[in-house]
């Protein structure tokens, strides 16, 4: 019989820290690194020899980078091992440090999502499309996009909205690749990149880190972490696309399955952060969690129901159109954005009375994860 | 590459496959393993598909790093009659809208590229 999370020993995030998501720079990966796990370790009150373990999330970085940067915090001889999974890279990191955290082969483990942007390598399949070369993420979502609209009625002004809330969101968030506040007109007046898509509906690929430690119920005690500080992971899902499937159906089965094992209905899910690399993902996305209905996205938008402060709120962060998406940190910084959400420690991005966070993200592939934090 | 397109028809075919055990079309033709059924090999037949569909998204792309490709063209997403969906690009000067039937067609002599020689238009009228 197969397990889940939850079959296994409560395990809990207890730190976060972050390099602030930003453009390409001279900053060495090194740098970016260390200084989101040097963050994540304050913010937990612990010292790097109670790490038991390392999962390292990046995409572009290439092979091994993990010890030649680790060491700096001090070479003890500790696991590490890398994990590529696309977008989705940090979400998969952060998927095997609760395991094995929960399954008591660590009790504390660092789960660090680190990039620069660079040339995307894949070796060849050796069988292609018709036109693979022409059909580059963004007119990938544009195509999703039209399908959308042209079901829903939803307009182009509808979709810029999206972009809208998540850079005010972000505006807020020290952390974020892009800080400014945007009006429609600036979203909807920027180069448009397919369809209706401009470039602030599009996220920003830049470089950034993003850590989280996570404990087992034994280390918190053991080691005097702050109970306060600990947010249950309540459930880890992922799946990847069948032959007939697209992003929204992965999105969909993959978030049931992660409310299922938290036995939460999406109803209770207070804050979202989501796969926003498009705007049209929110709305796809958004409703196929059940957080809104088929069809029911936009008018709950118009209404502010998906801002702070609203009945849930969406990529309080930013999201990927404003935190940004450094790929390797995204997913990582995700859970981080909703540790301090239910801790109640976001500052002027905090939505009162957070108890239930939902993270979700789509990899190439398509590959998808969710989790389910949970302030007990 | 291996060739996925034969422009020696009029209009040109699709080089797509039929899994023996289960029925599944599919394209490109390859041997590696069927994605329902996962039958490999000799199970897997070479089909030419007629490249001929409904057209299910369409979007206008507005800017592309690849000079071969020079923006702004259209691309579709198309549900072939033999069940397989494609992507590709919209012949110029050409509107294909969701629902439309649309129908792969050589538009140029693109040298040894064949995948720039083919294009989606509108089929002609039916009398
Ligand atoms: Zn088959």
């Amino acid at each position: 019989m197969t397990k889940l999370l939850g079959d296994l020993e409560p395990v809990y995030v207890v730190g976060a820290g972050w390099h602030r998501y930003q453009r390409l720079s001279q900053v060495g990966y090194v740098d970016l690194g260390l200084t989101a796990v040097r963050g994540a370790l304050d913010d937990a009150g612990l010292a790097w020899g109670d790490v038991d373990e390392s999962f390292i999330g990046t995409g572009h970085l290439g092979m091994a980078v993990g010890r030649p940067m680790l060491k700096h915090l001090g070479a003890l001889g500790k696991p590490l091992v890398h994990v590529e999974n696309a977008s989705a890279s940090g979400s998969a990191a952060f998927r095997l440090g609760c395991v094995h955290v929960a399954a008591g082969i660590s009790d504390v483990a660092l789960v660090l999502g680190v990039d620069k942007p660079r040339s995307i390598y894949r070796a060849p399949t050796g069988t292609h499309g018709l036109a693979d070369d022409a059909i580059v993420p963004f007119t990938h979502f544009s195509l999703l996009s039209g399908a959308y609209t042209a079901a829903s009625g939803v307009t182009d002004e509808d979709l810029a909205q999206i972009a809208v809330k998540n850079h005010r969101n972000g505006s807020l968030n020290p952390n974020a690749h892009r800080q400014q506040e945007r009006t429609l007109e600036e979203v909807l007046g920027g180069r448009r990149t397919a369809g209706s898509l401009t470039s602030l509906q599009c996220c920003p690929v830049g470089e950034g880190a993003a850590a989280v430690i996570v404990a087992s119920a034994g280390a918190i005690a053991r080691l005097g972490i702050d109970p306060a500080k600990a947010i249950r992971v309540a459930s880890s899902a992922t799946v990847t696309e069948t032959t007939t499937s697209s992003d929204q159906e992965v999105t969909r089965e993959v978030i049931a399955r992660a409310l299922h094992e938290a036995q939460t209905p999406p109803s209770e899910v207070d804050v979202f952060e989501l796969h926003d690399a498009f705007t049209i993902e929110e709305a796809q996305y958004v409703e196929a969690s059940g957080i809104a209905p088929p069809g029911k996205y936009v008018p709950m938008l118009k209404e502010g129901a998906f801002d702070i402060g609203g009945q849930c709120a969406v990529s309080t962060s930013g999201g990927l159109l404003a935190m940004g998406h450094p790929i390797g940190p995204t997913g990582v910084g995700q859970i981080g954005e909703i540790a301090l959400q239910l801790r109640g420690s976001a500052g002027p991005r905090q939505h009162p009375g957070a108890r239930v966070g939902l993270a979700h993200m789509v990899g190439l592939g398509a590959v998808g994860y969710a989790h389910v934090l949970r302030k007990d | 590459m291996t060739s996925i397109v034969d422009l020696d028809a009029e209009p040109p075919r699709l080089r797509g496959g039929t899994c023996r055990v289960c029925g599944l079309v599919f394209f490109p033709f390859q041997t590696y393993g069927c994605e329902q059924c996962g039958a490999y090999g000799d199970a897997l037949q070479p089909s030419p598909l007629k490249g001929h569909g409904t057209v299910r998204a369409t979007t206008v792309v507005h800017r592309h790093a690849d000079p071969r490709r020079p923006a702004p063209f259209s691309v579709v997403q198309v549900d072939l009659d033999e069940g397989p969906m494609v992507r590709g690009v919209v012949a110029e000067g050409v509107e294909l809208e969701v629902g439309a039937s649309a129908q792969l067609v050589k538009v140029a002599d693109a040298g040894d590229d064949e995948l720039l020689a083919v294009r989606f238009t509108a089929p002609p009228k039916e009398s």
